[in-house]
């Protein structure tokens, strides 16, 4: 069995992507499993998704602790404590990065025994399909490193696209865009190995008071301690010389994060901001930029 | 002290002003209004200084009592029957919160057909959300078990919110006389609330009930308000001898009724437990060992009370006054249940009587007696067994045919 976990942020495609890579599997003959994992849904959140794959029947159900393969879909998610996309990988497993990065930097960078492979699927994904949605280039990826046959992925990506898209012209170009990928990517060997049991015990749970025991938070700014900044795709970025200080961007920023510097012009709080672009789209000037982020290089992709 | 004429729901009121309330959400329905009237006239004559808002729905009620009794306050409300469906979802929230409210049901059946007439489904449903649930006999017992419910709940290592039980009409409009305590007296049983647990302020956020995603997380929420509810039990014997010591009733987890020399036994709950008392006392003129069992307590459950009290009885029927349609008395399977690991247990028969208010008649009291008589011995019993006399059948034949019925 192949065990494969997917990381992703809400509204990449970390459910569709482990969808089409299980439908790609179950076209090519094998029993498969596969489920989406998200709390209160907001876009830009850490969401995990699960697919396994057999030639048995598959006698496990829930979250996979120990994947074989493991697919991030956005770098940022590396230094995320909440997603922790390489825990419990096995040491022989595979992981895959979506990153401009070389394998051996990103190894390197987060410390990583198993193999990875890196393609940076959200450029591939701005360039051909025009978004950063790019599940049907993970699914693709994660096809790929499984060993599933390219008509089987043809085939699921238009399967699992045709449930949520009616845009014939943009499903082909996801095809078109999901062949790409999995072209690029070299024909891995993946070795798996039975999963060994954690060693654990079970407890006898004590009684504690309900000062302890109550679901509350009484340390207070926890908001403040979450920085959000790093759920951002593209990073707002104002052009002075355009801006009249009307102050629209201030007023519809979801997240309050827009305030005033001692000049009177809007400033983001880059620590929160998740990148939504709301601002530049309600900026009656056009006076507010998406800068592409990635990584340490910010590139500067939309005008004005 | 004095001595009144008080209905059960006026007895609950005279509870909830000696416990000297500060917050009290409300929405009346019958047969709980009398209650919300009694208090809210009170307030209004100065004769009680709470807080009386009225609601749009048990819905908001509830969440108005959980919320204001996380400020430190004392906070009570009452309801009833189809009211405490509607009011079911924050249940769970606010026993969640571990807060100390005290709540009132005075029970009714379940819509539908609709009926005024009392049985249990309504708070039984409740038996499951974390609230304690105290269930009373007789008016003086609803003035008295409301005053032990706020010790209840309010105990540090307890800290959940609490249910008193009264049927509808046979307690609720029923009148008969009731001590009430003097003021310094309850003082003395129920000081003031003074919260250790964390509540809510508004120089200091914080967040309650909040998301838990990850079932372990979830986990020990839950389990701790188990274990918080079986803390209860010997708390809430504490409270019993500080209660008799203060005011010389006694009260417990359980009620034996002639049950020390008992080969007989009669498992019943509130109002209609007076009418098993009877039954008793008649069938023991018959030379029969009979005896009663009350369960004061549902939540928590008081297994080992209930297993020391029948362990060696010859045969015991429960009394259900609820319906688990498509299973049958709901109480009879948690007896049931408490006795299966004894090497030595009584022969179990499960009997639905009272539903909606129905009466149990003398003659349904004396098949019961016959039946546990026969006991293991019998022919297989029915399970569960309706209680139904041939004249109501019949009475029912007529509505039918009144009704159009073939």
């Amino acid at each position: 069995m192949l065990k494969l976990r997917f990381h992703g942020r809400g509204g990449q495609g970390a459910k569709v992507a482990s969808r089409i890579t299980g439908t790609a599997a179950f076209l090519e003959g094998c029993h498969v499993q596969d489920f989406p994992l998200y709390g209160a849904e907001r876009r830009g959140a850490p969401i995990s998704a699960f697919t396994r794959i057999s030639r048995g029947t598959i006698m496990e159900r829930g979250v996979i602790p120990n994947p074989d393969i493991t697919i991030v879909m956005d770098q940022t998610l590396l230094s995320d404590p909440q997603a922790e996309p390489l825990a419990g990988l096995k040491k022989n497993g595979v992981v895959f990065i979506n990153t401009p990065d070389s394998p051996a930097q990103v190894k390197d960078e987060y410390n990583i025994d198993a193999q990875v492979v890196t393609l940076d699927i959200t450029n591939i994904g701005l360039d051909m399909l025009g978004s950063p949605i790019i599940s049907t280039l993970a699914g693709a990826v994660a096809s790929r490193i499984v060993g599933i046959g390219e008509e089987s992925l043809k085939n699921a990506v238009e399967k699992e696209l045709s449930k949520i898209i009616t845009d014939q012209k943009l499903i082909a170009k996801n095809i078109e865009a999901a062949i790409y990928c999995f072209r690029t990517l070299e024909l891995l060997k993946i070795k798996t190995i039975q999963t060994t049991q954690r060693q654990d015990s079970v407890i006898r749970m004590p009684f504690e008071p309900a000062k302890i025991s109550t679901p509350s938070i009484n340390t207070t700014a926890s908001s403040l301690l979450k920085r959000t900044g790093n759920w951002r795709l593209f990073k707002p970025f104002w052009d002075h010389d355009v801006c009249t200080k009307c102050m629209i961007c201030v007023t519809r920023c979801p997240e309050g994060c827009i305030s005033l510097n001692e000049q009177g012009f809007p400033v983001a709080d880059y620590e929160h901001c998740k990148g939504c672009m709301i601002c530049a789209e309600e900026c009656p000037k056009k006076g507010i930029k998406a800068v592409r982020e990635s990584g340490s290089d910010s590139v500067e992709v939309m005008g004005t | 002290m004095k001595k009144e004429m008080l209905t059960g729901n006026t007895a609950a009121a005279w509870g909830v002003r000696l416990a000297e309330i500060d917050y009290i959400p409300a929405f009346p329905i019958t047969p709980q209004t009398e209650i919300i009237e009694t208090l809210s006239g009170w307030i209004s004559e100065g004769a009680m200084d709470a807080r009386f808002v009225t609601m749009d729905s048990e819905h908001s009620m509830v969440a108005a009592a959980g919320a204001a009794s996380a400020t430190g306050v004392r906070v009570f409300t009452a309801t009833s029957s189809q009211g405490l469906m509607y009011g079911f979802e924050m249940l769970y929230t606010v026993a969640g919160w571990r807060v100390p409210l005290v709540m009132i049901n005075v029970s009714r059946g379940l819509s539908s057909p609709i009926t005024l007439g009392p049985d249990h489904n309504d708070i039984l449903a409740a038996r499951d959300s974390g609230f304690l649930q105290i269930h009373c006999e007789n008016c003086q017992e609803v003035l008295d078990s409301v005053l032990m419910a706020y010790r209840l709940a309010e105990d540090e290592r307890v800290l959940l919110p609490v249910f008193v039980n009264l049927d509808g009409f046979y307690l609720s409009f029923t009148r008969e006389p009731v001590e009430i305590p003097d003021m310094d007296e309850v003082r003395r049983f129920l000081p003031s609330y003074k919260p250790e647990h964390a509540f809510f302020n508004a120089n200091r956020p914080m967040a309650q009930g909040v998301a838990v995603l990850g079932g372990a997380y979830y986990s020990y929420f839950k389990y701790q308000m188990h274990l918080a509810s079986q803390k209860a039990l010997d708390v809430y014997k504490e409270i019993c001898r500080d209660f008799e010591k203060e005011f010389g009733r006694k009260y417990d987890a359980i009620e034996e009724y002639r049950l020390e020399d008992a080969e007989y036994v009669l498992i019943m709950t509130n109002s209609f437990s007076t009418m098993g008392k009877a039954a008793v006392n008649r069938a023991r003129d018959q030379g029969i060992k009979a005896g009663l069992l009350r369960l004061r307590l549902l939540r928590p459950f008081p297994e080992e009370d209930i297993r020391n009290a029948i362990r060696e009885k010859k045969s015991v029927g429960v009394i259900d006054q609820n319906i688990s349609v498509g299973k049958g008395g709901i109480l009879y399977s948690e007896v049931a249940g408490c006795l299966y690991n004894e090497k030595q247990r009584p022969f179990l028969i499960s009997f639905i009587g009272g539903l909606g208010g129905k009466d149990i008649s003398p003659q349904e009291f004396e098949f019961i007696f016959g039946q546990l008589i026969k006991g293991a011995g019998a022919e297989k019993v029915e399970s569960p067994h309706l209680l139904y006399t041939q004249e109501e059948w019949e009475e029912m034949q007529k509505l039918k045919e009144i009704a159009g019925k073939e």
